[in-house]
């Protein structure tokens, strides 16, 4: 479904390289988890495949079911079927969730010649997902993300990736700030949009979440690069151990180069 | 080598002067005083500090002549204009003139006074209130003097004690094509009388996209209790000048709420001054302003604490695109024994372009010593993150932009209370956010 080639990564306009060069494939049905320390370039890399203006890309390519979305813009890969849910994702006071959905939803339906929903089917639809983060419907009249706690930013970003259904999803820090109450949620939402034909990737620090979601795959990025890739006993390895080991294999590597 | 003095300019360098004093006399005699002050006030330059930032040439490089020489247009049908909820309250003037025909005060019940000015010349209400309250003498304010001198009629709204009127009160200013750039004078005097309530919208439209010069003078009364909102929308032409001088005198338990919103206009110069003249007033200075191309807005406010205990409140949005120019001034004094005087300001602009330009400054000046007076000023962008956000939704670029501004504007225009007038102004921010592009409407 994806597949990453050799993807070099620098901030529009600077030097500094921040991914350099990342290789991973993504199959149907599948769960990865990257894993990382802070400013290892895990969020950099949901940000690129997801388009964001803020970052060109060097070197590489990026292919979603076999096309070069590259090139494409941040709309034009989510009319595709991707999906990212924002670390820290934006306040839009006046807009209210509903009518940004109904506009999201309706927009990628509309590329992709499906039908389009009229409001007040759409509002039943709405409804119906909004079970699987445990919200009330007057959370659908609220604006986007607006005074929300950190949890229900969170909660938001899970809702609008059951809604809009993408067929991949990169979820970067999803759990990051979140208590154990709110965690579970957010982590059994994740488990029912999961499986089937979507695949999901988890961007984290930490592996808490890991624990609620079963990731088939853990990969481990240190410096813009996968370091190690392994099954679920790594990210429990790097729970035990930290980062450090992996951090001092790429030093000696880096001094052996 | 001689040094040559140059005398002051007046606003009469720039205009065909033709003032003959009207015959009603409370308006002869404002005429009277004005047209001697025309000739004395200056006309302002950048040295001028209310005037520093402001480009005048839109007014200095014309000649405007008085509207029965400038071959202007015939008007045509403007029903599309009307607001629905005001259909029988309606007073029209078109180029600054009195138009019967398409007004229609017939749904606005016998003890209230609507009306022209130039009828009303035996009315106590307007011996007594008209040009009472200005203080633009003082200012040697060229603008204000150009009204009064050449002002011959205007729109009189009267609203008796505890008397409320059913439907907003519309008054329409219509400005035609023509041949000739002209000037125009509109002038409102409102009373309400003790516990009346009313609402007001004073609407100026351009038909066209030619040059003219408005010059309005609306001067409000309110009485103990009365209660006003009043709607200032300015949609003149793109490339008139309109210089605006609106001022509320309030007296005890008053509340008085304005909100102006600006579109129109190559310059748009307004002065909103509200005057607290007795204790316990409630008032309102918000203003929403969309500006592209070359457009200036320049809003210098006043709101003056005169007594104790007062709530005032000013919300400045401005949204600037291309190269135009906002200016924004907002002073709040209170005065030395104004104690228990709760006063916000914020002035918010968001820029969508590399050229556009916006000057603001905040001016408290404040002698009293037990008051809650606070104000703010943001300048921003749109950031990427923002639209990013929007974009990673499906939404094109194009398309985030506008939910963003629109998002933006929508506090602004959630004040007005007149429901069309709401959709209108909904309909302007699609306009000036979409432009070119095809627009698929929200929520």
């Amino acid at each position: 479904m994806l597949e990453i080639k050799n993807l070099h990564a620098v901030v529009e306009g600077e030097d500094i390289e921040i991914l350099k060069g990342v290789d991973l494939t993504i199959n149907k049905g599948e769960i990865h988890a990257i894993m990382g320390p802070n400013g290892s370039g895990k969020s950099t890399l949901s940000k690129v495949v997801a388009g964001h203006p803020e970052y060109e890309v060097t070197k590489g390519e990026i292919l979603f079911e076999g096309e070069d979305i590259t090139e494409l813009d941040a709309d034009e890969r989510a009319h595709l079927g991707l999906f990212l849910a924002f670390q820290y994702p934006v306040e839009v006071p006046g807009i209210t969730n509903k009518t940004l959905l109904r506009e999201s939803y309706n927009t990628i339906a509309r590329s992709n010649g499906k039908e389009e929903l009229d409001p007040l089917e759409f509002e039943d639809y709405l409804k119906s997902k909004l079970e699987i983060i445990d919200m009330k419907d007057s959370f659908l009249e609220r604006s986007i993300n607006t005074g929300f706690s950190g949890g229900e930013k969170k909660k938001n970003e899970v809702f609008q990736m059951a809604v809009l259904n993408p067929k991949l999803a990169f979820m970067d820090e999803t759990d990051s700030g979140l208590d154990i109450d709110a965690l579970k949620i957010v982590a059994d939402g994740i488990n029912k949009i999961a499986g089937g034909e979507n695949a999901i990737v988890l961007v984290t620090h930490y592996q808490r979440l890991l624990n609620y979601v079963k990731p088939d795959y853990v990969h481990v990025m240190i410096d813009g690069k996968f370091v190690k890739s392994g099954d679920r006993k790594l990210a429990l390895e790097l729970e035990d151990q930290g980062y450090d080991w992996l951090e001092n294999k790429t030093m000696v590597n880096g001094e052996a180069q | 080598m001689s040094i040559a003095v140059k005398e002051k300019e007046t606003i009469l360098e720039f205009l065909e002067a033709k003032f003959d004093p009207s015959e009603v006399e409370v308006i002869s005699s404002i005429n009277e005083k004005g047209i001697r002050n025309v000739n004395d006030f200056a006309f302002p330059t950048k040295k001028d500090e209310e005037w520093r930032f402001t480009d005048l040439r839109s007014i200095s490089r014309n000649h405007f002549v008085p509207v029965d020489q400038a071959g202007a247009k015939d008007v045509g049908d403007i029903s599309q204009y009307y607001l629905p909820e005001a259909l029988n309250s309606r007073l029209v003037f078109v180029n600054g003139v009195f138009d019967a025909k398409r007004s229609d005060i017939s749904s606005l019940s016998d003890n209230i006074t609507i009306g022209r000015l130039s009828e009303q010349g035996d009315n106590e209400a307007v011996k007594e209130h008209l040009d009472a309250y200005t203080n633009y003498d003082e200012d040697k304010d060229a603008f204000a003097a150009l009204n009064d001198a050449h002002f011959r009629d205007g729109a009189f709204i009267h609203i008796p004690e505890e008397t409320k009127t059913e439907s907003p009160i519309h008054i329409l200013n219509i400005f035609t094509d023509a041949d000739k750039a002209f000037y125009a004078t509109p002038r409102v005097l409102f009373v309400g009388e003790k516990y009346s309530k009313a609402t007001i919208v004073e609407e100026h439209i351009g038909l066209a996209d030619n040059e003219y010069l408005n010059v309005p003078v609306s001067e409000y009364k309110l009485f103990e209790g009365a209660h006003v909102h009043h709607a200032r929308i300015q949609r003149d032409s793109k490339k008139a000048s309109h210089v605006s001088r609106p001022i509320a005198n309030l007296e005890q338990h008053a509340e008085y709420h304005s909100y102006t919103i600006c579109l129109g206009a190559k310059l748009f110069r307004n002065d909103p001054r509200v005057v607290q003249n007795a204790e316990e007033v409630d008032f309102t200075v918000d203003a929403l302003v969309l500006i592209d191309g070359e457009q200036i807005a320049d809003t210098h406010s006043i709101m003056d604490h005169r007594r104790a205990h007062a709530n005032s409140h000013q919300l400045h949005k401005v949204v600037v695109n291309d190269n135009a120019h906002s200016i924004f001034n907002g002073k709040i004094f209170v005065a030395r024994d104004a104690q228990k005087i709760d006063s916000f300001q914020e002035n918010r602009n968001l820029l969508l372009s590399v050229d556009g330009k916006v000057n603001t400054k905040p001016q408290l000046e404040i002698f009293a010593d037990d008051v809650l007076c606070s104000h703010g000023a943001t300048i921003g962008q749109l950031s990427d993150d923002e639209v990013f956000y929007l974009q990673s939704r499906g939404l094109t670029e194009q398309k985030s932009r506008e939910l963003l501004v629109y998002a933006f504007t929508l506090e602004s225009i959630e004040s007005m209370e007149v429901e069309s007038v709401h959709k209108l102004l909904l309909d302007e921010v699609i306009k000036y956010t979409n432009r070119d592009e095809e627009f698929v409407a929200v929520g």
